[in-house]
């Protein structure tokens, strides 16, 4: 890692890029015109944010706000929990715990630095971590095992059985950092008395660990709080996916990484709320006006992802949606699986769904442990990829719902699992007729295939497919 | 050494298992040493190890697995595609890792496509990632589950007192590998690394039985071995090998591989079941305590104290950890143990490879030669 990458925290240096930016709005549109020109890197996802209005500025809020709460968490008397985007951080709000998340400070980077991760990438091999691990923890990782990042105190995940590499990283970080580790399992079930009973017992020895590293107990009241919170939300979110059935699609593209990149940030705090409110108001207003979210205002297509986005610099993908008129029904991250979504109702999978009980402590750590077993991955590819309720039958089901004239994998090439079984998904999806494109690229990491050679083979299979 | 040995530890089909098809007794597969051996053989069938040793390219693999992927489920499959475990009657698959367990999506759908390569009895057998209470009451429920499948299917009737029998005839191995181990790590070992891995190997694709008396004889034979000296002492760790031609790569310049600590090789004989309790629960307790596999999150300080104490016993001048290219875990664990051994003063080496026959042999060799170079340098600085 180069001299001058060590001067500043890298948490801090994200922090201090964001805070200023959720500022630029502030100004004249004059003002904010020439402060464009000083951030030449991030001007274009700045833009793509802000040019959605109140969604975008209320974003980058909620994510400079997550970045000052953990490098000001021993000054405030916070605990800090090296954490992973499928664990939902409610629990640790309900525990005044500060959630790191190492994969969305990756994507927060990756977005708006000019290399990247590159350097922390490369550190976590120095390490030596494997280079064929996942970019989306090691981008993050490697700033933090490279002690340029705010302290961790301890390090939570709940990949086990559901992403090795995941997984791997956290228990890698805490043998390398010598901070305690606690990994909730996933058995490959995802229903039934005898899981149901796995999740709840393994939650509870989760907030064992919890209280015991912070020397507080759960306190129910806030729990009830914060879940009452993970309620309402999970009813604006339903709202959001009913109106992306909506032909044309009156949601932005970039709503919906802001829709589940909120969740990951702040699930079962007010921040997030907020943010999906003014979501939804925005996309209602696009319904009153029969419009489509796109800038271009013409839906061509509408395309399924099903596994995550691709998160280049600027924002570039959602950009190449706008450029050709590409609507997202949403991806891997974004679904919901709450009892109120609109997929569970139509398709009656409410015994894969979760609902909020708030009756009692037991009742809400059982709601507690059922929804993060119904986090994003953890429960869709914790099991054969053609059981009933995962992958397969969650993008068949999805496909036809939404309406999608394809369906696109991308992923990373750390992610064993799903590279495991993807041509075995896309022929089954083929078969029953959607086009399936299968991305070779990394998601995290532009050196493995730049975004324009993947953006140029993504158009180069909408027009051999004729989609275009 | 009894060539029975190589024979049966090199080729898939050997003929223990001829003969015992030839009974018409059945052959169960499995892919992972979380896989209770014992209630297989308590129900009179053979366990066999599934190992990807006879596939000489993984066109079939590559088919089904995408690229990134280690090659040894590839390979595997690719021995299945090719029909060389046609004689299985039934396979377990277990979710080890990422990789090995999406050999249960990739066999049944080549299974569709070729015929006659899917046995009939195909099992998923999940494994927690830790040990703690609930995950062991997980795992007891798992091999009853495992039991009430194999006595549906092949019409076997496993009882607590056969189970108990079955125990009690793998302590037995694992007994005489406690023996074969001091033979080994004696200050003259009895055996070369690249015998001791043939000697292992064997015994998961033959009749138990029949293995501990062979291994019986291997170890009264040996004993009166003038065992071999002059040799630089290495460890061999890592991930799953079972490549014979590996260890005989390293041994093949003055080295002796004296101590291993590979899935396929000495930590797959690790410890023994209890045999005073209930038997579901005391294999439950057994494979999921005993096994040293990375895939056991958060317990790296306990794999890592056993790994130095063997290393210890086997008076290792050096260490050599291999991991096959996309094992993350091994590979991950590998770079932490790397620091490890060096800031002991044991010389450490790590390999990345492919699974299969050696085809990088030149690369390795290189690497290998300069890795003892640099122990006889320091012994001499010494």
């Amino acid at each position: 890692m180069r001299q001058e990458t060590r001067e500043y925290n890298f948490d801090w240096m994200l922090w201090s890029c964001f805070s200023l930016a959720s500022q630029l709005s502030a100004g004249t549109e004059k003002e904010y015109r020439n402060v464009l020109k000083y951030i030449p890197y991030f001007s274009g996802a700045m833009e793509k944010l802000l040019g959605t209005g109140e969604p975008g500025r209320r974003f980058i809020g909620i994510t400079a706000s997550y970045l000052e709460n953990i490098i000001n968490a021993r000054e405030r008397g916070r605990k800090t929990a090296m954490t992973t985007f499928c664990f939902s951080p409610a629990l640790m709000y309900a525990m005044e715990v500060v959630p790191v998340g190492l994969e969305v400070m990756t994507v927060m980077m990756t977005l708006i630095y000019r290399r990247g991760t590159a350097e922390f990438l490369d550190f976590c091999n120095e390490a030596g971590f494997t280079e064929t691990s996942c970019s989306s923890q090691r981008g993050a990782l490697g700033a933090y095992i490279g002690g340029i990042g705010a302290p961790i105190d301890m390090i939570v995940t709940d990949t086990p059985g559901v992403c090795d590499t995941n997984a791997n990283a956290f228990a890698f970080a805490s043998a390398y950092m010598k901070v305690p580790f606690f990994s909730l399992d996933m058995p490959p079930d995802l229903t039934g008395s005898r899981s149901d009973r796995f999740h709840r017992d393994d939650y509870r020895a989760l907030i064992s660990f919890l209280e015991e590293q912070t020397g507080k107990k759960l306190d129910t009241d806030r729990l009830k709080e914060v879940l009452l919170e993970v309620q309402k939300q999970d009813v604006i979110i339903a709202d959001l996916e009913e109106l992306a059935r909506i032909i044309p699609n009156p949601l932005p593209p970039v709503f919906n990484f802001m829709i589940y990149a909120s969740r990951f940030l702040y699930a079962g705090m007010p921040e997030c709320t907020g943010l999906l409110e003014s979501m939804r108001s925005a996309a209602i207003m696009n319904v009153e006006k029969g419009v489509s979210g796109l800038a271009g205002g013409k839906e061509n297509l509408r395309a399924l992802f099903c596994y995550i986005d691709h998160y280049s610099q600027n924002l570039d993908l959602w950009r190449m949606f706008d450029e050709y008129g590409i609507t997202t029904q949403g991806n891997i991250l974004s679904r919901s699986w709450a009892s109120s979504a609109p997929h569970v109702k139509e398709f009656g999978t409410e015994e894969a769904a979760y609902t909020i009980e708030t009756g009692d402590l037991d009742a809400l750590i059982d709601s507690m442990a059922l929804m993060n077993a119904r986090m994003p991955m953890v429960k869709s590819i914790r099991g054969p990829y053609d059981a009933p309720d995962m992958w397969l039958q969650d993008n068949l089901s999805l496909g036809s719902m939404y309406s999608a004239d394809l369906i696109v994998y991308n992923g990373t090439p750390g992610c064993r699992n799903t590279w495991g079984m993807v041509k075995l998904l896309a022929r089954d999806t083929e078969n029953t007729g959607f086009p399936t494109y299968i991305m070779y690229a990394d998601a995290f990491d532009e050196r493995v295939q730049s975004w324009e050679t993947t953006k140029e083979r993504f158009l180069e299979f909408l027009t051999v497919r004729r989609l275009l | 050494m009894n060539p029975v040995f190589t024979e049966v530890s090199e080729v898939q089909y050997n003929r223990f298992v001829k003969r015992w098809k030839d009974e018409g007794k059945p052959v169960a597969g499995y892919t992972c040493s979380f896989v209770p051996e014992e209630v297989f053989h308590a129900a009179g069938i053979l366990p066999f190890r599934i190992r990807g040793f006879s596939a000489r390219e993984t066109t079939i693999g590559d088919t089904y697995f995408g690229p990134f992927i280690c090659s040894l489920p590839k390979c595997m499959l690719q021995c299945a595609g090719q029909g060389d475990l046609r004689f299985l009657d039934g396979t377990v698959i277990v979710p080890g890792c990422d990789s090995m367990r999406r050999l249960d999506e990739c066999w049944r759908k080549a299974g569709t496509d070729i015929e006659g390569i899917l046995p009939e009895f195909f099992f998923h057998f999940s494994v927690p990632h830790k040990y703690t209470d609930y995950t062991l009451t997980w795992f007891v429920e798992e091999i009853q589950r495992l039991i009430a499948a194999v006595e549906e299917h092949f019409g076997a009737r496993i009882r607590e007192e056969d189970l108990a029998a079955s125990i009690k005839v793998y302590n037995r191995t694992r007994d005489l590998f406690g023996e074969f181990e001091k033979l080994r790590t004696r200050d003259d070992p009895a055996c070369s690394g690249a015998e001791a891995l043939s000697v292992l190997l064997a015994g998961t694709s033959m009749p138990r039985e029949e293995y501990n008396v062979l291994l019986e004889e291997y170890i009264a034979e040996a004993e009166q071995s003038s065992g071999i000296s002059g040799k630089t002492r290495l460890l061999l760790g890592g991930s799953a090998s079972d490549d014979i031609d590996l260890v005989k790569l390293i041994e093949g310049t003055g080295a002796l591989v004296a101590g291993d600590n590979l899935c396929f090789g000495s930590r797959f004989y690790e410890g023994r079941t209890g045999e005073a309790g209930n038997p579901v629960e005391e294999l439950a307790r057994h494979y999921l305590g005993h096994n040293l596999c990375p895939r056991m999150y958060g317990d790296y300080d306990r794999r890592l104290s056993l790994l130095m104490e063997r290393a210890a016993k086997a008076k290792v001048q050096g260490v050599i950890l291999q991991n096959i290219r996309f094992c993350d875990l091994h590979g991950s664990e590998n770079g932490l143990l790397e620091h490890e051994f060096e800031s002991r003063g044991i010389p450490c080496m790590r390999i990345e490879r492919e699974y299969g026959p050696l085809v990088e042999t030149g690369r390795l060799k290189m690497r290998i030669d300069a890795f003892l170079e640099r122990i006889q340098q320091g012994k001499v600085r010494v």
